[in-house]
């Protein structure tokens, strides 16, 4: 990894990643999708650290640092983590998956990028472009991880996702060429279980000029600089301090688990997820009764039944303890807490982007706190 | 009854008294007293947010699924200053129990239809005075259907429940119910009604402890309390009637029966004994005289003339409470009752009657004398006499003491020697003695001496002296007018020394001594 000191480009702008990155990488992907478990994490670092060994590191460009007509496709894992270590992946399909759409709309992709920049479809992109000989795009389309696909700003600036390939571990695929997206999510949510709970998935096959205006940018290199605070494991008070330094994010407070609520309540049938709430008591004089929200993921944070939080923000749960973000299959009544809340790119707060990925997707027919 | 404004709101410890919401269960309860002026059902957060303060919020639809959801409605009837949240009973949970007590709101929990409840509460709410007469009304109904004591008190604990005990109690007796109303605890409030008999004489008060954190219950008993008051005048005024005539019955009664024994009062040779036959009325009464008889003789500490009827009422409510069929007759300044058995030995079931009889002489400063047992009417009468002499000498103890004339024997003559005037007449005669500053040494040591047979030794073993003082003292007092070796002088003078001794302030009396029988002092017997 190395950062350039000169030229166009940001703070804490990364110019490649290699397999010294593989971690840390890891690291900041879990912080922008804090649901997922630690299953895969061995053997998916494993794998691609030896990937990025003999292949050397990967060139991580901006969009505006390519020719505007380069082709270019998007990466992620679809599906379930679960599905992923039950079914290992044999490590081509992210690479057949691109080649197939080469091979459809008779292109050659000049660039990858990652459809959502965390959780293993932050890692997937980096292999297939090592795998390819290709550059990866220091950009995605969600800057976090939404439950659909076509929740992307892709999407929203009028990109289509199709024609897209999913890719199995079995060797086989499906090509998807839809009229609109919600049709494309839905043929595609009806293939994922047949070819075994997951699948390599490149859609959004666009340009680098496109993408300049329809991607969100920087999104890798923050993975890496969030990764490498959190593999420091300081001080919580400290970590909560840098990371709001480079992510925006805030403590709502500090506090016990003190129940987990499983309830069976109406929900979206288009997410799948089971609802369930977490109650945690705040340590201190306030002594506020936080209620973490969990569909798939943490969704809202209420202090005293007042909605403080909810997505799109990312939020998540520091372990006090041991100060690491806490997977939310690892907590327990009792677990000494921070809760983060860290603002999600602006884009999805507009009225269109709430309408897609905001609390009344979940259920909650609250207004956001960002747009009171 | 205390005055209410018609049109005032109810409140909340009020509604939670009737149904529907008597039902609900109570997950936290801010302030009872809290008014509630409207009801507002709502379906989601948006009607939560236009509801006015005061309000009383039914959770339906979407805004009742619980989870975060409540925890909203709660914050959102926070925020709206409302007065409770009513939710279904299905989706409180302890996380909502928990808020609910953070954020001081009062929230409910029932099952059924929240749309019925809502209109139901919104019904009461319109009319508050209805719903409060309501509960008073049925409570009414019940009441009067009442015509014994222990069935108004029944009603009553029904409608209060097993938290707000209630008692009948006359003075400081609980003739009826239970004995927890009329204990004092901090966190109980006391609530009374004073039932009065002729002339407006406090006859009894019905007592009721109600928990003191909830205010609008005090005034709810009250009423209820008031409400009781007729039904209970009207058991009391029956079963006084009856008694009042049970009473001058068996006062009549027991005036033939003394006839029949010959003699009024006085103790009767036992030879004459068993001539009297009982005559056959006895048992109309529920009296039995046949058997071995034993007589009590209550009696005031200090004598004043006839007690009135009302303390009789009160004597004998404490009296017969074990045993409804002993007599109990107003006689002279006392009351006379007694127990026939088959033998002699049966004081079991009179010495239990006396125990429990204990707390209410005390209250009424009474003393208890009880005679041995003889057989027959004569042997009644006899025992009487005893009963009411050995009576005198428990008087000496205070109010609750008790004396048996098997223990106390003849010392009871005593009891019944004027010493204050014999203590006068020696002031004339022993003028020397009267005067000298060790007189009261003096007279200790001469009445030990005669008390023990002009035994010196024993004497002064019983004063704790050496002989050679005794002797002494003798021999000083003799000087001095105690001349008690002359036989002509002796019982006179004894009996001026016991006197002398009797009239001492700080002389040790009955009441000091560890036995409460009141065993005599065999130093004097």
């Amino acid at each position: 990894m190395s950062s350039t000191a000169a030229g166009p480009g940001y703070i804490g702008m990364v110019s490649s990643i290699g397999a010294e990155d593989v971690l840390t990488l890891y690291e900041g992907a879990k912080f922008y999708s804090p649901a997922v478990g630690d299953a895969n994490k061995a053997s998916l670092t494993f794998w691609l650290t030896g990937l990025l060994d003999r292949n050397g590191p990967v060139d991580l460009r901006r969009a505006d640092g390519l020719p505007e007509q380069t082709p270019c496709i998007s990466l992620c894992v679809l599906g379930s983590g679960a599905a992923l270590a039950d079914l290992p992946p044999a490590g081509d399909e992210f690479a057949l998956a691109v080649q197939r759409i080469e091979r459809v709309a008779r292109v050659t992709f000049g660039a990858i990028y990652p459809l959502a920049a965390a959780t293993v479809s932050a890692l997937a992109p980096v292999a297939a472009a090592s795998q390819l000989g290709l550059p990866l795009l220091d950009a995605d389309g969600m800057g976090r991880t939404f439950a659909l696909i076509d929740h992307t700003a892709m999407h929203l600036a009028g990109v289509s996702p199709t024609p897209l390939v999913a890719y199995g571990a079995t060797g086989e695929s499906v090509l998807i060429d839809a009229q609109s997206a919600s049709r494309g999510t839905r043929l595609l949510g009806a293939n994922v279980d047949p070819l075994g709970g997951w699948a390599a998935l490149a859609a959004y096959p666009t340009t680098a000029g496109v993408l300049r205006r329809a991607a969100l940018p920087g999104t890798v290199s923050r993975l890496v600089n969030v990764g490498r605070l959190l593999l420091e494991r300081t001080d919580p008070d400290l970590l909560v301090a840098r990371l709001a330094a480079i992510t925006g994010c805030h403590r709502v407070g500090r506090g016990r688990i003190v129940e987990f609520e499983q309830l069976s309540r109406p929900t979206d049938k288009t997410i799948p997820a089971h609802p369930s709430s977490l109650v945690i008591e705040e340590s201190g004089e306030r002594g506020r009764q936080f209620r973490i929200e969990l569909r798939s993921e943490i969704v809202a944070v209420f202090a005293d039944g007042l909605l403080v939080a909810g997505v799109p923000d990312v939020l998540c749960l520091l372990d006090v303890s041991r100060g690491e973000i806490a997977t939310l299959d690892s907590l327990e009544v009792g677990d000494l807490v921070d809760v983060l809340v860290t603002p999600a790119d602006g884009l999805w707060y507009s009225a269109e982007g709430l309408a897609m990925v905001g609390l009344a997707s979940h259920g909650i027919n609250l207004d956001h706190p960002r747009r009171r | 009854m205390r005055q209410r404004h018609p049109t005032l709101p109810i409140t909340l410890a009020e509604l939670i008294r009737i149904e529907p919401l008597a039902r609900a269960h109570v997950a936290h309860l801010a302030d009872p007293a809290r008014r509630v002026e409207q009801v507002v059902l709502a379906e989601n957060f948006d009607r939560l947010r236009r509801s006015t303060p005061h309000s009383l919020i039914v959770l339906h639809a979407e805004a009742a699924t619980g989870g975060w959801a409540l925890a909203t409605a709660l914050n959102l009837a926070w925020e709206r200053n409302a007065s409770a949240v009513l939710v279904s009973r299905a989706v409180a949970g302890p996380s909502s129990d928990a808020l609910a007590q953070r954020l001081n709101i009062t929230l409910l929990g029932i099952d059924g239809d929240p749309v019925d409840l809502a209109l139901q509460l919104a019904g009461q709410i319109s009319a508050p005075d209805a719903a409060r007469a309501l509960r008073q009304a049925q409570a009414a109904e019940r009441l009067a259907e009442q015509t014994g004591v222990r069935g108004v008190l029944g009603v009553l604990n029904s409608e209060l429940g097993a938290n707000v005990p209630v008692a009948l109690v006359a003075g400081d007796v609980v003739v009826a119910g239970r004995a927890s109303a009329v204990a004092r605890h901090p966190g109980v409030e006391q609530v009374g009604v004073d039932l009065h008999g002729p002339g407006e004489r406090p006859w009894a008060r019905l007592m009721a402890a109600v928990p003191a954190q909830v205010p609008g219950a005090a005034e709810q008993v009250h009423a209820l309390l008031l409400l009781a008051r007729p039904p209970l005048l009207a058991a009391w005024a029956q079963t006084r009637l009856n008694s009042g005539t049970h009473a001058a019955h068996e006062q009549a009664a027991f005036g033939l029966l003394r006839q029949l024994a010959g003699r009024s009062g006085r103790p009767v040779p036992a030879a004459e004994a068993a001539d009297v036959e009982a005559p056959a009325w006895n048992s109309e009464l529920g009296w039995q005289v046949e058997g071995i008889n034993r007589a009590v003789w209550l009696a005031p500490l200090r004598s004043a003339g006839e007690p009135p009827p009302e303390l009789t009422h009160l004597v004998r409510a404490a009296w017969q409470r074990g045993h409804p069929n002993w007599p109990l007759i107003a006689e002279g300044d006392g009351w006379i009752s007694w127990q026939s058995s088959a033998g002699t030995e049966d004081v079991v079931p009179l010495r239990r009657a006396l125990t429990a009889f204990r707390g209410a002489a005390a209250a009424h400063g009474l003393v208890v004398g009880v005679g041995r047992p003889h057989p027959g009417v004569s042997g009644l009468m006899r025992s009487i006499a005893e009963a009411r002499l050995v009576a005198h000498v428990a008087r000496e103890a205070g109010p609750g003491a008790v004396r048996w004339f098997d223990q106390v024997g003849a010392p009871t003559a005593l009891a019944w020697l004027p010493v204050a005037e014999l203590a006068e007449v020696a002031e004339l005669c022993l003028p020397d003695l009267m005067d000298a500053r060790d007189r009261d040494a003096l007279v200790d040591t001469v009445l030990a001496v005669l008390d023990c047979g002009g035994s010196l030794s024993q004497a002064s073993q019983r004063l704790g002296v050496h002989r050679n003082t005794v002797l002494a003292r003798v021999a000083r007092s003799r000087q001095l007018g105690l001349a008690f070796d002359d036989p002509a002088q002796r019982l006179a003078l004894h009996v001026l020394c016991y006197a002398l001794a009797a009239v001492r302030p700080e002389r040790p009396g009955p009441g000091d001594l560890p036995d409460e029988q009141g065993l005599p002092d065999p130093g004097r017997g």
